[in-house]
């Protein structure tokens, strides 16, 4: 076990391996914040409907979040600071998890707001899609990490 | 300050991180100023959070009374936000049911119900229930111009003693 796992430890942590990882955790991320900055709106009302925050913290949240999400992503692409933004990522991703998360655990039937605020998305807050966010939060570690 | 510094130096990611997170500030602050659907801040005055700048003043808050001068004359069409089963429990007679919480689902099917002209009065359960002010945004969005937001919704109708359907006929509990 110990050789394969130390070949896997190499493979991840080798220096392109960790420039494609941050551009892929990257694009993700970008993805994510176009649709909630153009209707910070609509991502309010997500972030509401999550019931996790007090309602002064929804609309600032609502605007700053997107944002942080949009040069975090163009950061880690451009590979540009790449282990501050790593540290935000993973940052990000642990919340979303949180999020996730309770939602899952007090049974609310929510939307996820992910990446589709339209508040058509038939995406509902589901262990499946925090299982999904697993995969970013190694890659979003990693780069914080190792880069 | 000094301690700060110290920390900065120390950890050069976490500067870094914060540099980003201060653009994002930046960023979102004017963003926020250009985009058509930008939102204040605070909350707006009702104690409502995701409503646009710009759609703040056309949905106006009015109290039971008023909202009886447009039910009277069968001048206004009384949309009820709540949810399926509350409104088949008891609702303002005539009100058309559009439960916010599935909106996606059964706005197709209630689209024609609402002529896009009408003056709608949207109601939900009471102090502080957003679905109605949600739902006032969707409408303004997708081109209803006449709305208004009854203020506490049902409680304050019906404790004004206005009328009310119980188990209609139509699909009681």
């Amino acid at each position: 076990m110990g050789s394969a796992a130390r070949s896997v430890a190499r493979l991840l942590t080798h220096r392109v391996s960790l420039r494609v990882i941050g551009v892929v955790v990257g694009a993700v991320f970008v993805y994510a914040s176009l649709d909630k900055i153009a209707y910070p709106d609509r991502f309010a009302d997500v972030l509401n409907d999550y019931q996790m925050l007090p309602l002064l913290a929804i609309n600032p949240i609502a605007l700053v979040m997107p944002w942080v999400e949009m040069v975090t992503g163009c950061a880690l692409i451009l590979g540009v600071w790449r282990r501050g933004a790593g540290l935000i990522a993973t940052g990000l991703t642990v919340v979303f998890l949180v999020g996730i998360a309770q939602a899952e655990i007090r049974g609310l039937d929510i939307e996820c707001g992910c990446f589709d605020v339209s508040g058509m998305s038939s995406t509902k807050a589901s262990w499946n899609l925090f299982v999904r966010d697993i995969p970013l939060l190694l890659g979003a570690m990693l780069v914080w990490r190792k880069a | 300050m000094q301690i700060l510094v110290r920390l900065l130096t120390t950890f050069p990611q976490a500067a870094r991180a914060a540099a980003l997170l201060a653009a994002a500030l930046v960023l979102s602050a004017a963003c926020n100023a250009v985009n058509p659907l930008g939102i204040p801040w605070l909350p707006s005055a009702g104690g409502h959070v995701g409503i646009p700048r710009a759609y703040e003043s056309r949905l106006p808050e009015i109290n039971a009374a008023e909202a009886f001068a447009l039910y009277q004359p069968e001048e206004a069409v009384f949309v009820d936000s709540r949810d399926r089963e509350d409104y088949e429990r008891d609702h303002i007679p005539g009100a058309i049911n559009v439960p916010m919480r599935e909106w996606a689902e059964v706005w197709p099917e209630k689209e024609s119900q609402l002529p896009r002209e009408a003056l709608l009065v949207l109601y939900c359960y009471g102090a502080h229930c957003g679905l109605s002010t949600r739902q006032g945004k969707w409408l303004l969005a997708l081109g209803y111009s006449n709305l208004r937001v009854l203020d506490y919704g049902w409680s304050e109708w019906t404790k004004a003693g206005y009328p009310t359907v119980q188990h209609p006929s139509d699909g009681g509990t």
